[in-house]
């Protein structure tokens, strides 16, 4: 199908599009799934189609199709072409694309050890050894009655092509697991414990995250937290945030209040828009000690891409540098918009969705303390390893973040375990309530949700321990 | 290929290569979007696809696919590689056979709606009218996204299920905001051109935005709260949802173990009507092909039922609900039973409390237990002695499920169906009135 992506541009530069491209992609996904020991459906998903872009006075339009058939893309071209005319008539002012450099390249990330030389019996195996581990009252030291395991193995391959010449292709194998734990203990309730992990890699990975001694030990801690858990502190204290928590704080924080087609209000219907605005480039939002960047030229990491979906060479970008303002994440539209280049976030989850503006791997820099320094001088606080719910509203400005596994801090040690702190804050009196950041940085994997249709897209986000000064608890 | 023609492949090559049973759902969709914002069309789509999802099963074992790629020769690929993989699952102790038909299917009225299926650029006129609406109502930005198409479906089984089903439908959403903060929502669905009414959702959005402009800030506590549409929308949805015997019997739903338990004050049913007229979740069968059927998740605030598939229902030791999904059962049309009374008359019954039109970004710290958290916005109102008084900002629904079913004190006498991008357990819509719930918790950041 990738003669009709070809194809598919020159007959719309034909019709009259000003810009025309096409994605062809070639997906799959292999999944196995344990619940509390039994084997649920395992199975995959094979898609392979192609995603048609054109902007056509100053409007945009967009088809896909799945069957390879050539009337049906001829159909699918002019239907685009003649709903983004239709739709010109509404514009005041017509979408621009950036101009940007038209590349051509061809770039992979690679397995070492690739899953489909996996056997399925090793791959299922895994799930049944962790279901063992997390029965098994005398390893993990607490009743855990619902187990939910899956491991999945993606490969996207793709093709992409504009009218300015560009051509890139790509493969990209990534693996993920994810699982929900809950454990109980009788007269202290339940918690609960979701673990979603990806890299853009083979088995090796898989190897890498030691599963079983990881859930292993998380699900021993969540019996630790019923069993042993108090009531937090009231009023303002002090806080350390694991690097589970920043990681997740600073990606919907920073990575969705800068992504730029939020700031101009084209997400405004669903996602929603953002508390930054254009003039706030420049501006101080945290501490000196605080950066933090999106990079999606990471080896290995789950959002790892070296071209966008608009063909654009990837790099670093720095969202926030010593405190203040500095990028914001585009795509040739909205950096048209605002007058600069793009920086290449542009994605779409499958050749049936258009790109839009994504992040790939956000995360705050480390700094130079050691984990214990950051307890050192602290009276009293609370440490919150990891959490559980979160959520933030649809300007990215107030955010609210509960402790799963979190520890009481009493003049400067880590004492007994806290049950559910409540940290509701906003976006600021976070980034500016930071005065301590360690050197220890890691990552954690999500899919991002955005975009209407919903596009999950697979991202890192992560961070170092942070510390906070004089942050009062929320909840009820 | 036709529709008949790849799902028949399908069976007969599971067959010839050793399956004991399997099923073969083979879907074509044209779907069409205008999405629009700052008062502009922003981009127009169009999608035109084929695919074929398959069910497996041999020696008690089950597996299963969804080609988007439908040339024979990879469906044939796809085929031996699920045997393959069958080869090295082991056995289900839940495990059913697929149901054995053939059986009859009662079609639902509404579904079809040819004007619907060729609207084409027609669509931005109405994109256009919900547009001037919410300006004129009081929005002075507009965005939203207007969905619509069709859907054919073909199902068949190896053991003598043959079903087919074909449908339009349509579903505009309208945010309309009078500054940066203040927003309003309105939404229209259904199956037919004449369920929408894409003024009307404009001028709910617009007058929502413009009466959001005063503003009032309130403390963290416990409010007597109208849920909008909107909201009770996303709300009913995780109630329905948690009925699905999968999320009951993953730790996902604070349902389990309440089967014949009230769950909810008297006032409350909620019943999963695949059969509605015009309902965007119709269906005459599930996917294992079974006959689809009305029936209450909660009755009287009674918890009447889980939501089964044919696997589901054996581990439970009852029979299936004609809720397959294949791993997850789920709800078809999720309807919230109306109450006797006026939207107005049910704002009259608060003194000090508030509206929240539209509920998001859901998250449980504990499915299990019931207890989450949601962003509110698109209409957030102060109530006061029965009359909204002005905008609250800052504030977090902070609560459980259960308590809040347990708080449930009236219903308006008026439900819409209504669509919502944002439904946790994923129902195609959920037919709901107002609902005042007493004492909701809400929060607010401290720093």
């Amino acid at each position: 199908m990738k003669d009709l992506a070809d194809m598919a541009v020159e007959l719309a530069v034909r019709l009259g599009a000003d810009y025309a491209e096409a994605r062809f992609h070639e997906d799959s996904a292999n999944f196995y799934v344990l619940r509390n020991g039994v084997p649920e459906m395992a199975g995959f998903d094979r898609a392979r189609g192609i995603g048609i872009r054109v902007l056509v006075n100053g409007a945009l339009g967009f088809a896909s199709l799945n069957k390879p058939d050539k009337a049906l893309l001829e159909q699918r071209v002019r239907e685009a072409i003649s709903m983004a005319r239709a739709s010109a008539r509404t514009r005041k002012k017509p979408i621009r694309f950036s101009e940007e450099r038209a590349e051509e390249a061809s770039w992979e990330a690679r397995a070492r050890e690739p899953m489909e030389e996996v056997p399925l019996e090793e791959k299922m195996e895994l799930l049944y050894d962790i279901e063992k581990v997390l029965t098994d009252r005398a390893e993990v030291g607490v009743q855990v009655p619902f187990r939910l395991l899956e491991l999945i193995e993606r490969t996207t391959e793709r093709y992409f092509v504009n009218s300015e010449g560009a051509r890139i292709s790509c493969r990209v194998p990534r693996v993920e697991f994810f699982s929900i734990t809950t454990a109980m203990e009788p007269g202290r309730g339940t918690e609960q414990d979701m673990v979603q992990k990806g890299a853009s890699k083979g088995w090796e990975a898989v190897r890498e995250w030691e599963l079983l001694e990881m859930l292993k030990e998380r699900v021993k801690r969540l019996g630790v937290v019923l069993r042993e858990g108090v009531s937090p502190p009231k009023g303002a204290i002090d806080l350390v945030l694991g690097s589970e928590v920043v990681g997740l704080m600073v990606h919907e924080s920073c990575g969705h209040p800068y992504e730029a087609d939020r700031i101009l209000g084209r997400e405004a219907a669903q996602a929603g828009e953002s508390f930054v605005r254009p003039d706030m480039l420049g501006q101080r939002i945290g501490a000196e000690i605080v950066s933090v960047v999106d990079d999606p030229t990471l080896e290995g990491s789950y959002g790892f891409y070296l071209y966008d979906d608009e063909g654009v060479k990837a790099r670093r970008r720095y969202l926030i540098k010593n405190g203040i303002i500095n990028e914001f994440l585009h795509n040739r539209e909205t950096a048209a918009a605002l007058g600069v280049s793009s920086n290449a976030a542009a994605r779409a989850s499958g050749y049936n969705r258009e790109p839009i503006v994504r992040m790939a791997n956000t995360f705050m820099l480390p700094g130079d303390y050691k984990f214990e320094e950051l307890l050192e001088d602290i009276k009293l606080g609370v440490y919150i390893k990891t959490f559980g719910e979160w959520n933030i509203d649809d300007r990215r400005f107030n955010m609210r973040f509960i402790g799963r596994e979190a520890y009481l801090i009493e003049r400067g040690e880590i004492t007994r375990p806290v049950r559910r702190p409540v940290l509701e804050i906003t976006t600021p009196g976070f980034y500016g309530s930071i005065d301590a950041i360690d050197e220890n940085l890691a990552f954690d994997a999500g899919t991002c949700g955005k975009g209407d249709p919903m596009q999950g897209v697979p991202v890192w986000f992560g961070g170092p321990n942070v510390r906070l000064r004089k942050v009062a608890l929320g909840g009820l | 290929m036709e529709l008949r023609e790849l799902a028949e492949l399908v069976v007969k090559e599971a067959l010839r290569l050793g399956a004991d049973e399997v099923a073969a759902e083979a879907v074509r969709s044209v779907s069409r979007q205008v999405r629009f914002a700052n008062n502009e069309v922003t981009v127009s789509k169009t999608w035109d696809a084929l695919e074929v999802h398959v069910y497996l099963a041999k020696d008690r074992k089950v597996v299963g696919t969804s080609l988007a790629n439908v040339q024979p020769e990879a469906i044939r690929k796809a085929l031996s590689d699920l045997m393959s993989l069958l080869a090295v699952m082991k056995e289900r102790p839940d495990y059913a056979p697929l149901p054995q038909g053939p059986f009859d299917y009662e079609p639902v009225p509404g579904l079809y709606d040819e004007r619907l299926a060729e609207l084409s650029e027609k669509a931005i006129d109405m994109v256009e009218a919900a547009i001037n609406k919410a300006l004129e109502a009081g929005g002075k930005r507009v965005a939203g996204t207007f969905a619509f198409g069709e859907e054919e479906l073909f199902l068949l089984t190896s053991r003598g299920v043959e079903a087919s089903d074909r449908k339009t439908k349509a579903e505009l959403v309208v945010r309309a905001l009078a500054d940066g903060e203040s927003a309003g929502v309105g939404l229209t669905c259904g199956t037919r051109l004449k369920d929408l009414d894409p003024e009307l959702a404009g001028e709910e959005a617009g007058r929502y935005a413009k009466l959001s402009l005063r503003l009032e800030k309130l403390d963290a506590g416990r409010y007597d709260t109208i849920l909008g549409r909107p909201a009770a929308a996303v709300f009913f949805d995780i109630v329905a949802g948690m009925a699905s015997a999968f999320n009951v019997d993953s730790g996902l739903s604070c349902l389990a173990g309440k089967l014949g338990q009230q769950v909810a004050s008297e006032v409350v049913s909620i019943y999963d009507d695949a059969r509605l007229e015009g309902g965007l979740g119709s269906r005459p069968f599930d996917d294992e092909g079974l006959p689809t059927a009305r029936k209450p998740i909660v009755e009287r605030g009674v918890l009447k039922t889980y939501l089964h598939n044919s696997i589901t229902a054996k581990r439970h030791n009852t029979s299936s609900t004609a809720n397959a999904g294949w791993v997850v059962p789920r709800p078809w049309n999720v309807v919230v039973q109306a109450g006797d009374r006026s939207d107005e008359e049910l704002l009259a019954e608060v003194r000090h409390g508030l509206l929240v039109n539209n509920i998001t970004y859901v998250r449980f710290q504990d499915y299990a237990k019931g207890d989450f958290s949601a962003v509110i916005r698109d209409g957030v109102f102060l109530v006061e002695n029965g009359e909204i008084k002005t905008g609250v900002r800052g504030l977090r629904l902070s609560d459980n499920v259960l308590n809040m079913l347990r708080s449930v004190r009236a219903l308006s006498e008026e439900a819409r169906q209504t669509a919502h991008w944002w439904m946790e357990w994923g129902s195609p819509a959920v037919v709901t009135p107002l609902v005042l719930i007493g004492q909701v918790g809400f929060t607010v950041p401290t720093k």
